[in-house]
């Protein structure tokens, strides 16, 4: 049996975070939340995650676009494949006029939207923990 | 960055340019003078000031042609004619020009500080001015946008907790109650949609766009409007095969707004589509044209309904799960692909499916590009399920 898996959950909403909690959860991964970017932030350097649900639109605009790039430049914080959660559809890129919202921050990315089907949000998060688990044994 | 005022004289009298230069001192400006209109010209296309004085009366090109340049080059730098013969009517003649104010020579230190205070005064007006309308312009463009987030966060909040309620309660609830959370879960997704669409319509105009086309890869496009759809799809068991010509050439448009036309073209196959069938996408190039046609073997169209099927609120019968559209998916379709200089155009027969056929003009001198195909990952092209 492998080690329970830890993910966290960033999004500025707390009913959603508890809905997708608990759909984590029954699935036995241990969840922790985080409800701004800088706490999200802070936790992800604070202790290992396998896997990080990013929402985009939090605060004053975008700013789970700004946590994607600064993780980006992280050589540790890089390798935690990101799971994007959102509400806008990527098709809205007028909403950042000349920066349009793209998926791909990430090589590692996978985008879905808000409400997420729980078996579908599932399925997405053991792929992306899979691939990573893949990626970790070829370079090692 | 240097965020000191800018200031630049012109005038061809050293010693207006020394006194001047010297009565500044003290103050945070930077001050740069040209003693003819070439040189001062080059000096406001290198620092682009913030206010300007040109004399008007100098030898080589005018004062007047110096005011017209530099307008021409950026109409918010903020021009303060000089003028020798303290004549008012050459200085309204500059004023009609555009100058802002105008300073006659001879004149006090006192004189030249007010009127270069009241100038920059106007210059910093004008850009709040600007910034001020460019920020209301931007919420009327993105009004849209930003309700529907607004919208559409609570309610997809609500919708996650019943999708876990529904989840969680699978066992223990009897069949009436289960029922009853499944038909909320279906309108609040229906709302969730009109949302989308309504405020769509509501938002600038489509040929707006226009101004921002770009090359853009046809496969890119598809390959994100399958995924945007795949979860409906998976959730039916709708097999999407696409096959995309290698080397296709690009389209000129904008590729969120193309994105969304074929979200909604491959939206609706699937919808209606029967469960456990297939609905392909397929790309090819026909003389300078770009073909995409979107085929189902879902529960078709009318034919008395087929002309109305593009326009607004036309609303198809429901799918066979019982889905309907807000009557708007496609009439937002063709708009975007008539903004893309393309058509769009349906074939359908009642229970046997439809084909909408998409065509966009390729993208005038540019080549194939290469590798194109790729941009369709493994798992569309083969038309697997994620």
């Amino acid at each position: 049996m492998s080690p329970q898996r830890r993910l966290l959950i960033l999004d500025d909403d707390p009913d959603f975070v508890e809905g997708i909690r608990a759909i984590l959860e029954s699935a036995g991964y241990a969840v922790d939340a985080a409800y701004n970017p800088k706490a999200g932030f802070e936790a992800l350097k604070a202790r290992p995650y396998d896997l990080l649900l990013l929402d985009i639109m939090m605060g004053r605009g975008a700013e789970g676009v700004m946590i994607a790039r600064k993780m980006r430049k992280d050589p540790k914080l890089s390798q935690i494949p990101v799971l994007i959660i959102t509400g806008i559809r990527e098709q809205i890129a007028f909403l950042f006029p000349g920066q349009p919202v793209h998926p791909h921050f990430l090589p590692v990315d996978e985008l879905v939207e808000k409400p997420v089907e729980p078996q579908f949000l599932l399925d997405k998060v053991s792929a992306l923990l899979q691939a990573a688990e893949r990626r970790k044994a070829q370079a090692s | 960055m240097d965020n000191r005022y800018k200031i630049v004289i012109i005038d061809d009298e050293e010693i207006v340019l020394d006194s001047c230069t010297q009565i500044l001192q003290g103050y945070d400006y930077h001050v740069a003078t040209a003693t003819d209109g070439t040189t001062g010209l080059t000096l406001v296309r290198e620092i682009r000031p913030d206010l300007v004085f040109v004399d008007l009366k100098m030898p080589g090109i005018s004062g007047f042609e110096v005011l017209d340049q530099v307008r021409a080059s950026d109409p918010t730098i903020v021009t303060v004619v000089i003028t020798g013969y303290a004549t008012v009517s050459s200085a309204v003649d500059a004023m009609k020009k555009g100058a802002y104010d105008f300073l006659p020579k001879p004149f006090t230190p006192e004189e030249f500080r007010l009127i270069t205070q009241r100038g920059l005064e106007k210059r910093r007006l004008v850009l709040e001015t600007i910034a001020l309308k460019r920020e209301k312009e931007m919420l009327r463009d993105n009004f849209a946008a930003i309700v529907s987030h607004e919208l559409k966060a609570p309610l997809s909040a609500i919708q996650q907790n019943l999708f876990v309620l529904a989840q969680e309660l699978s066992a223990t609830l009897p069949e009436g109650q289960r029922n009853r959370l499944e038909r909320m879960k279906l309108r609040l997704d229906e709302l969730l949609k009109l949302i989308q669409t309504w405020l769509r319509l509501s938002s600038a105009d489509i040929a707006i766009i226009q101004a921002s086309f770009r090359p853009v890869s046809v496969a890119s496009v598809l390959w994100k409007a399958i995924e945007s759809v795949q979860q409906h799809a998976t959730r039916k068991n709708i097999h999407i095969r696409a096959t995309v010509e290698e080397q296709l050439r690009p389209v000129s448009g904008d590729e969120g707004t193309l994105t969304e036309a074929f979200v909604n073209i491959i939206g609706n196959a699937i919808k209606y589509s029967y469960p456990n069938s297939s609905v392909s996408v397929e790309a090819r190039a026909q003389d300078d044209r770009i073909l995409t046609a979107v085929a189902d073997t879902g529960v078709g169209i009318a034919s008395e309904d087929l002309p109305f099927v593009f326009e607004d609120f036309y609303r198809g019968k429901a799918g066979p799960a019982g889905e309907q559209g807000s009557g708007l998916g496609l009439a937002i379709t063709r708009r975007i692909i008539e903004a893309h200089g393309g058509s769009v155009t349906v074939e359908s027969e009642l229970g046997r499916g439809s084909t909408f056929l998409v065509a966009l003009p390729a993208a005038a001198g540019l080549p194939a590009e290469p590798g194109t195909d790729s941009a369709v990952p493994a798992h569309c092209q083969e038309g697997g399920l994620l």
